[in-house]
């Protein structure tokens, strides 16, 4: 990529501003994954409502991001890596839109665990979750703003890691629920939950494909590695 | 990357027209080309993009042998056009603009009527056998032009009289009646409005069926619409010679891009 600054000044500050909208975007995002689990794990229902009314400022931020996207391809016909950076820039603020969604209905269905018994462990598990995709989101977009292909590759590998927490949370739950059919609501609640953030680590997983999108101008082709198992899992255990 | 319009002709594009081997061009002792080599294909518009005095003009002029009418030019290396070395001495420099067809920046029909602006070229070259010949060789080649409609009722009345749009593709519709192999286009569109603008692109897509198009433009986004492949010059060499899409996406050199991304390179 060419870093050059254009020879119309104001080129260089509306990709500079629309860049700004994503890390601050980026940034809400973060927050608001942090404080779902931390609300979560805390039964603490008011911090989920802030994180439920946080969500609509990502919501406009997304629409303004795609507005300056669209009017700087109108007036500024971009091209090689200027196109990249406005495509890249529209794909990611829909993935940071979907992981803010998740967020959202992670503090929503805290509203519901905060009145059935608690599972043991459950909250501290996915808050450990949740901060492992916050910190591939975080790297996904440390990558971006500096152009850093090999993290965005990094940003990639780790999503393995967040794939076998999930696979390993699925079997939890599956097997409180064979315990206690009285664990089945809030086991069902945790495990859309856990699943979920699973789809948070592959949005970030999708921004670091953008990353390198950006960068090198292709898209990297091998498939990731991907561990998410639990669509082939039967714990082969019946009720008793 | 795969171009779609490109791949839709691909069976029978795969020829290539012109061929040009470590071409080098001098204006006295300005070296203003350098060690070109390029392969271009037939029934393909190509495009060569740069900035002013990168030698795009130059390079085209080449190809019909225009630069033999500036003393001070000497062009060495081999240029071939169908295997054949066009600055053999054998061949007559007449006889190949016939074949190599040139449309300028500024229209330039002959100061008579439209229908002998485009007889002119077939007659000199005895193209045609009769009167008959020669009307539908005029109704073919303004057709061509995409613009026999807004002048089949006034082929008599001067050239001069159309418009700049209407002009240019008179101009165009003039060089395809020699029935060309190449045409080159040094700036088409640069009079133009918008609108005549649009005209000519439409009409140069048209004309990929039959031709071999080059076209020298200073409109990036032109190269885009038009090409399917694009050569960038620069300072007398060419950079980059490649799919027009690949180019505007993703240009290996980085000369390239700061050009098409409008940085100072």
């Amino acid at each position: 990529m060419n870093n050059d600054k254009h020879i119309a000044t104001a080129f260089d500050r509306d990709l500079e501003a629309i860049q700004a909208l994503i890390m601050k975007m980026g940034g809400m995002v973060e927050a608001n994954i942090t404080a779902a689990a931390q609300a979560l794990e805390d039964r603490d229902v008011e911090t989920a409502a802030k994180v439920r009314a946080a969500d609509k400022a990502i919501d406009a931020l997304e629409e303004q991001i795609n507005e300056e996207a669209a009017r700087v391809i109108a007036l500024r016909s971009p091209a090689a890596g200027d196109l990249r950076t406005v495509l890249t820039v529209m794909k990611i603020s829909g993935n940071l839109e979907r992981c803010g969604d998740y967020a959202k209905n992670l503090a929503k269905r805290t509203g519901v665990l905060a009145e059935l018994a608690p599972i043991d462990g459950a909250g501290a598990s996915i808050r450990r979750m949740a901060r492992a995709v916050e910190e591939m989101l975080k790297l996904a977009l440390d990558a971006y703003i500096q152009r850093d292909a090999d993290l965005a590759e990094q940003v990639r590998q780790r999503d393995l890691d967040v794939d076998q927490m999930y696979n390993a949370l699925f079997r939890e739950f599956l097997t409180y629920m064979m315990e206690d059919p009285r664990n089945i609501s809030a086991c069902m609640h945790l495990h859309f939950i856990a699943k979920n953030i699973e789809r948070m680590g592959d949005h970030a997983t999708s921004i670091a494909e953008q990353v390198i999108y950006l960068v090198t101008g292709e898209l990297p082709d091998e498939s990731r590695p991907k561990g998410d198992m639990t669509s082939h899992t039967d714990l082969g255990l019946e009720p008793s | 990357m795969n171009d779609m319009r490109i791949v839709k002709r691909d069976v029978e594009m795969n020829d290539i027209k012109i061929s040009a081997k470590d071409v080098q061009v001098y204006y006295g002792d300005t070296h203003a080309i350098k060690d070109v080599n390029v392969e271009i294909k037939d029934k393909t518009v190509t495009a060569f993009i740069g900035p002013s005095g990168c030698g795009k003009s130059t390079f085209l002029r080449c190809l019909n042998r225009m630069n033999d009418t500036i003393d001070i030019c000497r062009v060495s290396g081999e240029i071939k056009i169908e295997g054949e070395d066009i600055y053999d001495k054998r061949v007559d420099p007449v006889q190949l603009r016939a074949k190599v067809g040139m449309v300028f920046q500024k229209p330039n029909p002959f100061p008579k009527s439209i229908y002998d602006n485009i007889a002119y070229g077939p007659r000199i070259h005895g193209l045609a056998r009769s009167k008959a010949d020669l009307d539908d060789i005029v109704e073919k080649s303004l057709r061509r032009g995409a613009i026999w409609d807004e002048v089949k009722d006034r082929l008599h009345a001067p050239g001069t009289g159309l418009s700049g749009g209407q002009q240019q593709r008179l101009c165009i519709a003039r060089a395809v009646a020699t029935e060309p192999e190449v045409l080159l286009m040094d700036e088409p569109c640069s009079a133009l409005d918008p609108i005549a603008t649009a005209q000519v692109e439409e009409l140069i897509d048209e004309l990929r069926e039959n031709f071999s198009v080059v076209i020298v433009t200073h409109s990036m986004q032109q190269a885009a619409r038009v090409s399917q492949k694009t050569a960038f010059f620069h300072l007398g060499n060419l950079v980059e010679y490649g799919e027009t899409a690949q180019i505007f996406t993703n240009p290996e050199d980085p000369r390239t891009e700061s050009y098409i991304t409008g940085r100072i390179g």
